[in-house]
């Protein structure tokens, strides 16, 4: 005797469109605070870093403290805002982002300690801070 | 009894016939891992009848269950784990077979 439950052609259809909504829905719910994180975070350190590598005495200072300001008040808002979250914070796709991001920034910091001065440099390292970043953003945004 | 025993419909997960669990299952499907309170908000069931099914699916190896503290606030996330992802995988290729199977 056959007990398995019979699914239509039709009830089979339903599901996977039921699942597929659910799964969209609550990745959506939750992902936005990671994207905007990583778009804001791409935005500040790539102006930073170019401002850094250009700038000069005061105009540096400024340039460096407002830096640490925006990253600081960045990751404020993303602490507040994943408060009670789960998603994404073991994930490996959410490391690889940071890690990319952080490679990216080390590369801007170096042309700004080791290329002071330097336009083409600085825009090439600041562009790839914000290319990467944005590009992460992009992932996220369309999975 | 040969024609009864190939269709597709043998092949789905038995667990994830379950509307509850399947849609726990789907609601962890690109996240991987979400908050008991995400899910329960996802699929809009009560806390019980979650936790129930959580356990089932914890019990089989489905998910992973992990308890941590916001402040004096516990907090349980649910993860999909590889073994859990793989049943899901061939559940929807099952269901997609079926959805294909015209007759």
């Amino acid at each position: 005797m056959d007990h398995t439950p019979t699914v239509t052609p039709t009830e089979a259809r339903a599901l996977l469109d039921h699942a597929d909504r659910l799964s969209h829905s609550a990745h959506n719910a939750t992902r936005w605070p990671y994207i905007t994180f990583i778009v804001a975070l791409g935005v500040a350190t790539s102006m930073g870093t170019f401002a850094m590598a250009l700038a000069t005495g005061d105009a540096f200072g400024l340039a460096y403290v407002s830096l640490l300001a925006v990253m600081f008040a960045l990751i404020i808002f993303f602490v507040i805002s994943i408060q009670g979250r789960s998603a994404f914070a073991r994930g490996r796709r959410w490391t690889t982002y940071i890690a990319s991001w952080f490679v990216s920034y080390a590369i801007a910091l170096s042309v700004v300690i080791w290329a002071h001065g330097n336009v083409l440099l600085a825009g090439l390292a600041s562009g790839l801070v914000l290319l990467v970043s944005f590009v992460c953003a992009a992932r996220e945004a369309r999975s | 009894m040969t024609m009864a025993a190939s269709h597709p419909r043998h092949r789905l997960d038995e667990l994830l016939q379950n509307p509850v669990r399947f849609s726990i299952v789907a609601a962890l499907d690109r996240a991987g891992t979400l908050s008991f309170k995400e899910v329960r908000d996802a699929i809009e069931v009560t806390d019980s009848a979650l936790s129930k099914q959580v356990s089932s699916l914890e019990a089989a190896g489905y998910l992973s269950v992990g308890k941590s503290f916001a402040g004096k606030m516990p907090r349980t996330s649910l993860t999909l784990t590889t073994q859990g992802r793989a049943a899901w995988r061939s559940h929807l290729a099952t269901l997609r077979e079926i959805a294909g199977d015209v007759s």
